[in-house]
């Protein structure tokens, strides 16, 4: 229970410092952050409902004013700038992520976390932005699907990220995820 | 940390959250549901108005606090000139701006634990339902504390890449941080059980 | 067999601890009614584990632990009255971003009230000579300051037993005289691990621990004169390529 109570807050804390790591920025003057990137990982490593709670508390600590997003956004603007339906897409997007990857533990573990952050940090998110975005421009969903389409590339990239981590992380910590059950052979290496 | 407070005392700052929250609250539903550009543009000189009022430090930071906005403002722009509809572009950049600034005006005005304590209002009917929210006070300033804690750490990582390496860490100091920051979690969750982190609240 | 609490404060009965299968403590018995104890061993002989397992955050997988009579992992509400751990690295201690809230945290998981939490705080600063430091930011402290916070953070409980795993580790020498002497007057029965005998000299009580048993106890000057000298001889020697398990 602490230690749950502990790793929701840490991971907060990390999704915040992604955020920080100066984005890259694609060949047509698109940048890219890892702050997306913590919201999948989140979900893909603490699972559904810790990652989502993570998630949670990082976007409530950033309505209260901390500068938490990425370039040191925060506050109440965010939610009433043309981004709100990311921010507030970015805990369901861990949330669903989570759920994927723990139906689907079966799978090699890089595979099964790549699937659930393209689902939930992909298309659940997108869903939300989009819908954002379309109400504070005043725009259609199609004209605002268009605008953040530019974004997706980077997305994808990052869910390959996601996937490649977390392969990672089965092979070097496998008892840190919780939905993860290693083969024995890696328990006693 | 550094958050978004402004560098000045303004007349705002002594008045309650709660009723920043509520104004704030109605003023956007207002913004979004009048599509009168007249009324837009009124809400837009207000707002301005009262980023002018605390005077020139706190304007300067203010607006700085917006340009994250300069992007859509240029697409909108764009979009409606291409469209042949410039007006209802300018009536959605005046409603987007003046909207985004309200709202980071009662950010920049209230502190972070008047928040909370608006918070904490505002979930005690949850309390009264039995729904616990003491690990809400224990994870905030976990996390509060840990952002400078891991930008810290990070940094070192990173310098310890950079002694051995010609290349750039970017993306690869991903893994190392979040195995850091999962160990950390482990090693503070003994330490909060150590202290009766999560025991169910008692009565006083 | 039945432990009373008419028994010794520090009781450990055959008290056995393994992750995975493999034995990490075995057969560690210890019975104590000393106000300083010291604890000693190499790299990795289990002396966190032990400390872990006596401030009842680790279920021992054999025997029994008992402090002040308390079962210390079972009854959590008892036991953060009568044992406080202090870690090593004070990092992974502290909660709070200021130093009032982390100290005032204990007080109020003891069922103060808050105007009671925030009292007792000043009064725990002002007995250290800190009352300053109320409402100063965590992050802008000096380490030994860390350390200092942590200590008053975990007095400031009245735990009857302090458990120190390595506390002082890479502070300087008059950071350690000066944190070595409030703990002292702190009047808190000690549970002192440590890897520099020198914290030890004084103590009433010395445990050895070698690879997960209990190798030798008694008064300080014999045991930690026997393991200095044993220390020294394996230092003579290369066994830093064996690995375990
Ligand atoms: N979580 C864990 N998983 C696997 N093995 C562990 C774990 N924790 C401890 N061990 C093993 O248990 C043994 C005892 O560890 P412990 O941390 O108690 O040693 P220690 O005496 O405190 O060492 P040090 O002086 O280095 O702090 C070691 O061999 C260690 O490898
Ligand atoms: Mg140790």
């Amino acid at each position: 229970m602490e230690k749950d109570l502990a790793r929701i807050a840490l991971f907060a804390a990390l999704i915040a410092i992604l955020g920080l790591i100066p984005a890259i920025t694609l060949g047509f003057g698109v940048p890219i952050t890892a702050q997306s990137l913590g919201v999948m990982l989140a979900g893909a490593v603490l699972g559904s409902r810790q990652g989502g709670l993570a998630v949670l508390l990082f976007v409530f600590a950033a309505a209260l004013g901390l500068p938490l997003l990425a370039g040191g956004r925060g506050g109440l603007g965010v939610f009433a700038s043309p981004t709100v339906g990311f921010v507030v897409g970015f805990p369901v997007a861990a949330f669903v992520t989570g759920l994927v990857v723990e139906k689907l533990h079966r799978l090699p573990p890089g595979v099964n976390a790549g699937i659930g952050a393209f689902i939930g940090g992909i298309v659940v998110m997108y869903a939300f932005g989009t819908i954002g975005m379309a109400i504070v421009l005043n725009k259609s969903l199609t004209e605002a699907a268009l605008l953040n389409s530019a974004f997706v590339l980077g997305d994808l990239l990052k869910a390959g990220l996601c996937g490649m981590l977390v392969a990672a992380i089965a092979r070097l910590r496998p008892q840190m995820l919780p939905w993860y059950r290693a083969p024995v052979s890696h328990i006693f290496r | 940390m550094i958050s978004l407070s402004s560098p000045v005392r303004t007349w705002a700052h002594g008045w309650r959250a709660g009723t920043k929250l509520a104004a704030l609250c109605v003023a956007t539903m207002l913004l979004f549901v009048i599509g009168n550009i007249g009324f837009q543009a009124a809400a837009f000189a207000f707002a301005l108005l009262l980023y002018c009022l605390p005077g020139m430090v706190f304007l300067r930071e203010g607006l700085g606090h917006l340009r994250v906005l300069i992007p859509f403002v240029v697409i909108v722009l764009i979009w409606h000139l291409v469209t042949g509809d410039p007006a209802g572009g300018i009536k959605t950049i005046m409603r987007m701006v003046t909207a985004v600034a309200l709202a980071n005006l009662v950010t920049m005005t209230t502190s972070l634990t008047a928040l909370m304590d608006v918070v904490r209002w505002m979930s005690s009917p949850l309390r009264r339902l039995g729904v616990s929210t003491a690990p809400l006070e224990i994870v905030l300033p976990l996390l509060i504390r840990f952002v400078p804690v891991l930008t810290l750490r990070a940094g070192q990582m990173h310098q310890s890449w950079r002694a051995r390496s010609l290349r750039r860490a970017n993306y690869r100091i991903v893994l190392p941080m979040m195995l850091m920051a999962l160990d950390d979690a482990d090693r503070v969750g003994e330490a909060l059980k150590a202290r009766g982190g999560a025991l169910p609240e008692q009565e006083n | 067999m039945a432990i009373s609490s008419a028994d010794s404060p520090v009781l450990l009965e055959d008290v056995g601890y393994r992750i995975n299968d493999m034995p990490v403590l075995a057969g560690v018995s210890v019975r104590s009614e000393a106000m300083r104890i010291g604890v000693i061993g190499r790299n990795g002989s289990g002396k966190s584990t032990l400390a872990r397992l006596i401030a009842g955050l680790l279920e021992p997988s054999e025997g029994q632990i008992r402090i002040e009579g308390v079962d210390v992992y079972k009854d959590r509400r008892a036991a953060i009255r009568t044992v406080g751990i202090l870690f090593q690295n004070p990092e992974h201690q502290i909660i709070f971003p200021t130093v009032g809230e982390e100290i005032g945290f204990g007080l109020r998981q003891l069922g103060a009230s808050k105007a009671d939490a925030v009292t007792g705080t000043q009064k725990v600063l002002a007995q250290f000579g800190k009352a300053h430091w109320q409402d100063a930011p965590i992050h802008a402290l000096s380490q030994g300051q860390k350390h200092l916070v942590c200590m008053m953070s975990v007095l400031a409980m009245r735990p009857r037993l302090l458990v120190l795993d390595e506390p002082f580790a890479g502070l300087d020498i008059p950071t350690r005289m000066q944190l070595t002497r409030h703990l002292n007057d702190a009047g808190t029965r000690l549970l002192h691990i440590t890897h520099d005998t020198r914290d030890l000299e004084e103590y009433d009580q010395v445990f050895w621990l070698d690879r997960g048993h209990l190798r030798a106890s008694g008064v300080a000057r014999q045991v930690l004169q026997d393991f200095t000298q044993e220390m020294v001889r394996i230092g003579g020697g290369d066994d830093l390529s064996l690995l375990a398990g």
